[in-house]
């Protein structure tokens, strides 16, 4: 009987460490795709990044020179700067509203699905169709947007093509193409607290903005984090829409990082390696401050 | 503790795993720095006429042609490729991408070690190292069947020929003759051509009469740009490919293009809103919103098909030279790439004199070979236009033809004017502190 056992025991062993092994024979095609056309290039870029070419085909080792290059242009600095505009003021505003249209399509008792596909539809357009949808609407001496403001005798604003409304209009246009993602995440969000808590709270006399402030919100806080890493990835991420909207004019004013490392990369002097630097580096500004979303979302919650 | 140990151990996996990609990637990436020095394959000399034992051999293969077209030349593209097919049974795919991805897509086919076989393009000195020598294939007196302007874009430095000038551009203006005459304005002379003051004088004239939008528009290009340089006596590229930026007179020059863009009375909408990229004001004269676009004869044949109005080509205005400014489309076949000779054959048969007449007629394009610009060719409609265009090219001093001296630093430098000028129409620099700064940049692309 023993002997019996003991020849099954190494048997079982070989089940169990099979058993433990098939997850991961399942998880390797993806983990192979993963790897050869995510990790793979991402490394390879970061290689490229030590090297310099002005005609993208034959390439110097320049080690650090390309990061001190970026680190050092004053053309850079402004397309950090406009980065950081845009992002700021893409994050917050995209936050606020989507809170607030989702609380206000949550409410509602009537024609939900109309609203609701309406908020969303502009998410499912081509970023390039609403770069020229707005690029028209905005323009200044037909545009829609100017044609409308004239009727309250506003004279003709130039959106596109003064750096003082440019950045406002770019923001508003990501705004509107994302509002409707956001929204519906939160949605899901409110949609997942728990009613008895607001009875309980009404019972205890809260009502109206109160009950939004000290139930809502703070019960909201895990997917409003959600959608603020979204957003920053999203903002860091601009360009496509940008792109054809005022193609990163003017004078730059709306030259986002992203558009800086297409234009290194793609017009002429093709530039891989500096692109590949500037990449690598909108890399670790994003991860960080993912992380540092992330901690501060978790820290706040552990209070 | 334990769930401390166990993050420790998770790290040195993902450090591990990451740690092997890298060393992975870097073992299987052949070094990016020993590409430059890499091989250069040994062609064996072939001539425009392989024999038909040679060209049985070629039958049923197929070579890549990356393609970009003005619009009505694809057509004729086409037919000429079907010619070809039928004749040799050779098969050309013909690869149509956008003009304003070329450069990139060629050059990042080039880095994979992907090049089509051959390639129409606008800026050859961007792909000098690449190209195929075609002296070795055509001899030494090739060059000799077309114009000395139109081939010097494609000489290497030691002088070699690497590509063939398919179509000789030249700049110049259109104008709206139903606006012109709406105002009572007289069109301008097309044997005595009109000075840059008539003609912004006449432009002004017929949009105050006719309240179009706009009195004058130009392409957005740094190319365009250089034709008033030259009209006023300075270029980006100078005698001898040294640098022949005349700040004094590039301020003169571009001047009176600044007023009328921060006076509204050109598009600055378009210049300004587009970015760091070309664009024309085509849609513009289209709407008949302009009545002088100073653009070039590749627009002729948009025209003839699509203007709903009474169009035509313009003299160059004259300050201190008269003339517009060269350029032109060239086809140039790829050292590295599956059927270099192949290429080179059909590069060649694409260019004979019936084949470019056939293409010339068709797409408005203006002649690149002495036998065809010496006979003319018959245009099937608006020869008075391509008759303007071809006289001002006569007209056209010759140090503009040697803008290609200095490999790519006539597009570098073009590129750096237009981004300038659009600056200073933005109001962020002045024009001669921009022509300053321009002028130092050319020194240090010259140099390189």
């Amino acid at each position: 009987m023993k002997t019996l056992e003991r020849a099954k025991a190494p048997r079982r062993g070989l089940r169990s460490r099979r058993r433990r092994l098939i997850p991961y024979l399942f998880l390797l095609p993806n983990m192979a795709i993963f790897g050869l056309f995510t990790i793979f290039p991402a490394l390879r870029g970061f290689w490229i990044s030590f090297f310099d070419s002005t005609d993208g085909r034959h390439f110097k080792y320049v080690g650090t020179g390309n990061y001190k290059e970026i680190f050092s242009d004053q053309a850079v600095l402004n397309v950090a700067s406009n980065t950081a505009r845009y992002v700021i003021g893409y994050v917050i505003s995209s936050v606020v509203i989507s809170i607030a249209i989702a609380l206000m399509l949550n409410a509602q008792t009537w024609g939900k699905t109309i609203f609701r596909s309406v908020i969303f539809l502009p998410v499912l357009l081509s970023p390039v169709v609403i770069g020229l949808i707005w690029a028209n609407l905005l323009d200044r001496k037909r545009g829609g947007i100017n044609a409308l403001l004239a009727i309250v005798g506003v004279g003709k604003v130039p959106w596109l093509v003064d750096s003082k409304y440019t950045m406002w209009a770019v923001i508003f246009v990501g705004l509107w193409t994302h509002v409707g993602f956001f929204t519906v995440i939160l949605l899901a969000g409110l949609q997942g607290i728990d009613k008895n808590i607001y009875e309980a709270a009404s019972l205890d006399g809260a009502h109206g903005w109160n009950l939004v402030r000290t139930i809502t919100l703070p019960l909201l806080k895990p997917t409003t984090l959600v959608v603020v890493i979204l957003a920053t990835i999203q903002g860091f991420q601009s360009f496509d829409f940008i792109y054809t909207l005022t193609g990163g004019g003017p004078v730059g004013a709306t030259t986002l990082i992203v558009q800086y490392i297409y234009d290194s990369a793609f017009q002429t002097p093709i530039r891989y390696g500096l692109a590949s630097a500037a990449a690598v580096i909108l890399f670790f500004i994003i991860f960080s401050i993912t992380i540092l979303n992330y901690l501060i979302g978790r820290s706040r919650d552990a209070l | 503790m334990l769930r401390n140990l166990s993050k420790v151990r998770k790290a040195g996996v993902i450090a591990a795993v990451a740690a092997s990609l890298l060393g992975a990637t870097l073992m299987a990436t052949p070094s990016l720095a020993s590409t430059a020095t890499k091989h250069t394959p040994v062609l064996k000399p072939d001539n425009a006429n392989p024999g038909a034992a040679r060209l049985a051999g070629w039958k049923g293969k197929t070579i890549n042609y990356l393609y970009f077209t003005d619009g009505p030349d694809e057509k004729y593209t086409r037919d000429l490729v079907a010619q070809f097919t039928q004749q040799t049974g050779i098969n050309v795919n013909l690869q149509i991408i956008p003009f304003a991805n070329l450069d990139s897509t060629l050059a990042a086919r080039l880095a994979a070690g992907n090049p089509p076989d051959l390639a129409r393009v606008a800026s050859p000195q961007l792909y000098v190292n690449d190209a195929l020598n075609l002296d070795q294939y055509f001899g030494a007196n090739y060059r000799k069947e077309f114009l000395p302007g139109s081939y010097t874009a494609v000489l290497d430095k030691n002088g070699g020929l690497f590509g063939v000038p398919s179509d000789l551009t030249m700049n110049g203006p259109l104008i709206n003759v139903d606006l012109f005459k709406k105002a009572g304005v007289p069109l301008p002379s097309t044997t005595k051509p009109w000075t840059w003051t008539e003609m912004l004088a006449a432009a002004k004239k017929v949009q105050a009469a006719t309240k179009t939008d706009y009195a004058f528009a130009i392409d957005k290009s740094g190319h365009r740009l250089s034709t008033v340089l030259s009209q006023y006596g300075t270029n980006l590229i100078g005698a001898g490919g040294t640098n022949g930026l005349d700040v004094a007179k590039a301020t003169k020059a571009l001047q009176p293009l600044v007023d009328m863009y921060v006076a509204d009375q050109a598009p600055k909408d378009l210049w300004l809103g587009s970015g760091a990229k070309y664009a024309a004001p085509l849609d513009i004269f289209y709407a008949q919103q302009v009545p002088v676009y100073l653009s070039g004869n590749w627009q002729v044949a948009a025209l003839a098909a699509n203007a709903k109005f009474n169009w035509a080509a313009a003299p160059n205005p004259c300050d201190v030279a008269c003339g517009g400014f060269p350029g032109g489309k060239f086809e140039i076949a790829f050292k590295k790439s599956a059927n270099p000779v192949i290429a080179a054959y059909f590069l060649n048969w694409l260019n004979k004199p019936a084949e470019q007449n056939y293409m010339d007629q068709g797409s408005f394009w203006m002649p690149t070979r002495v036998d065809l610009a010496n006979a003319g060719i018959k245009y099937p409609s608006n020869a008075a236009d391509m008759n303007v265009f071809i006289a001002d090219s006569a007209r056209t001093p010759d140090l503009a033809y040697a803008k290609d001296a200095q490999g790519a630093a006539f597009s570098n430098a073009a590129n750096a004017l237009r981004d300038g000028l659009t600056s200073v129409i933005a109001g962020k620099t002045t024009l001669t502190a921009m022509l300053t700064d321009l002028k130092t940049k050319i020194d240090g692309w010259i140099v390189k």
